[in-house]
């Protein structure tokens, strides 16, 4: 096996259910889901020489603990020579991934652990008084919130325009929500595992047009981690690492309004970067775990990625292509739709997704001889659009 | 439920002019002297060229809806009452976007590319928003 192109590989995870844990606090998710993955890899805890916490829109408070080395004390990582908070919202992991990456090929750190909590459930007010809290997280105070801006009717306005270019139907977007939802099913770190029917969907309470209920993302309790080391060291340390082959992104606005093209975003860059990393295309990724807080979004990057022609993604995640036992199976963990919405965790969630993925212990929501996984991650108000490739192996 | 006061735009020093404009029915954006672009939101620097010579136009007011969205439930809660109202990115006639609200229409006819124009609705003393209306409404 060659092994100069990969730029890291991923050789422990850790990951505790989603769901409402009101006597939990997050320290404990954060310090479960970093053990398991340090047992996962295998190594001793003394190993870890760099800590990438990302923050908690919870707290303020964990979010400054995690920053300042509450996980070095905690965990006895006397090894440490780096711990920072690494946060852009949903693309954290992307981001931290890459720098991880970075450090290791600097020769800066060996083992990376990556870590992430939130409480957004049961550590934030709920009802009107949480939907006021969220409504306002990352808009501008100046040119949106003055005019009732807030996340369902930001994403309203990205599907509107979308359905309006290209057709695509209402029921072909609640179609995103059903094909994730039977992941969900299958996944028993998932919220949501109930069956979810298209009639469901569009029969839920109408938010911002034609965005309904549930098609929203709900905010759940959660966190999980991952050890990155180098590609060189990784197969001597576990039996199968998941190599890091290609990295991409496009920071593409600040003010939603702003964003030059919210049918598309910057995923096309993202992934032409990724792949070109990678050597791979498309027609090579064996399953897609695309970002998915609203069903706009899977949809877009779906596309954007080389998955099907523009405005086609509807009819396939409709047509079942995305679901088990489907062409190209999409956000196999549930995504933020159906396993639950833990803040930067969405895309955490996925990048360890993909690991358990690649490695072929995902049980019965395993993707046959599964190689290569692209995984997406974008924060705040979508402000950006990340693109990761992994495998099995190195092409 | 009480119902909070609706937040005033937050403002940057630079951006004071665009308020006091709206104060005056005047929608004022810049234009970059040296690359001759309009630019929206207002900004320390030209964003495409980088010059520092920027200065102040009034803009026809005149737009057409990019996207729009009616919101039904789950707004913050000052805007609560409001429901249903509209929330659009315009495209001004000057090439820049703009998010705002719809009003004086039947939020459900809308469309995209639908032509709106400028109106201005005076929130206090201080801020009047810059909102838009369909131009067949009069």
């Amino acid at each position: 096996m060659r092994r100069g192109k990969a730029k890291g590989a991923i050789i422990g995870i850790g990951e505790v259910p989603t769901g409402r844990f009101q006597e939990t606090e997050a320290i404990e998710f954060a310090m479960k889901s970093a053990k398991l993955a340090i047992e996962d890899a295998g190594i001793n805890k003394e190993e870890i020489d760099c800590i990438m916490p990302t923050a908690a829109m919870f707290s303020g408070v964990f979010t400054n603990e995690m920053a300042t080395g509450r996980m070095v004390e905690e965990l006895g990582l006397t090894g440490v020579k780096t711990n920072c908070n690494i946060w852009s919202g949903g693309s954290s992991s992307s981001n931290s991934l890459k720098l991880a990456c970075a450090m290791l090929a600097q020769g800066d750190a060996k083992n990376v652990l990556m870590v992430q909590a939130e409480k957004l459930a049961t550590g934030m007010p709920s009802g009107q008084a949480g939907i006021d809290l969220f409504a306002f997280a990352g808009q501008s105070p100046e040119w949106e919130i003055p005019f009732g801006q807030n996340f369902s009717s930001l994403t309203a306005l990205a599907t509107t325009r979308y359905q309006y270019e290209t057709g695509t139907t209402d029921e072909q977007m609640a179609a995103v929500c059903v094909s994730n939802r039977k992941w969900a099913e299958m996944n028993p770190h998932a919220f949501f595992r109930k069956p979810l029917t298209i009639e469901e969907v569009m029969a839920s309470k109408m938010l911002s047009t034609p965005l309904r209920a549930k098609m929203s993302n709900m905010l759940f309790d959660g966190g999980s981690a991952l050890i990155v080391t180098s590609a060189e060291r990784a197969p001597d340390v576990v039996d199968k690492p998941v190599y890091v082959l290609g990295e991409g992104g496009s920071s593409t606005h600040f003010v939603f309004s702003q964003e030059p093209d919210m049918t598309r975003f910057g995923f096309a860059k993202a992934g032409r970067l990724a792949y070109e990393q990678a050597g791979l295309t498309a027609a090579n990724i064996d399953v897609a775990e695309i970002y998915d807080s609203y069903p706009i979004y899977q949809v877009i990057a779906f596309e954007e990625l080389g998955f099907c022609e523009r405005g086609g993604a509807g009819e396939i995640f409709l047509r079942g292509d995305t679901w088990p036992g489907g062409k190209i199976p999409c956000t196999t963990d549930g995504g933020m739709l159906s396993k639950g919405h833990i803040g930067a965790g969405g895309s955490y969630s996925l990048l360890v997704e993909s690991v358990r993925q690649l490695r072929g212990t995902t049980g019965e929501r395993q993707v046959p001889g599964a190689r290569f996984a692209i995984e997406t991650g974008t924060g705040g108000t979508y402000v950006d659009s990340h693109a990761t490739i992994l495998g099995s192996e190195i092409p | 439920m009480q119902i909070p006061d609706k937040p005033d735009p937050l403002v940057n020093n630079w951006a004071r002019p665009f308020w006091d404009g709206t104060r005056e029915k005047k929608l004022l954006i810049q234009l970059c002297s040296d690359c001759k672009k309009h630019i929206f939101y207002p900004r320390m620097v030209c964003p495409y060229c980088f010059s520092d010579n920027i200065e102040w136009a009034e803009a026809s007011g005149k737009a057409t809806i990019y996207s729009f969205t009616v919101v039904e439930s789950n707004a913050p809660s000052p805007f609560v009452p409001d429901m249903p109202f509209v929330i659009a990115v315009v495209i001004l006639e000057e090439g820049v976007r703009m998010l705002t609200n719809i009003v004086e229409c039947d939020p459900h006819a809308l469309e995209c590319e639908q032509a709106v124009e400028v109106t201005f609705v005076k929130k206090n003393d201080e801020f009047t928003l810059p909102q838009f209306k369909p131009v067949s409404a009069t």
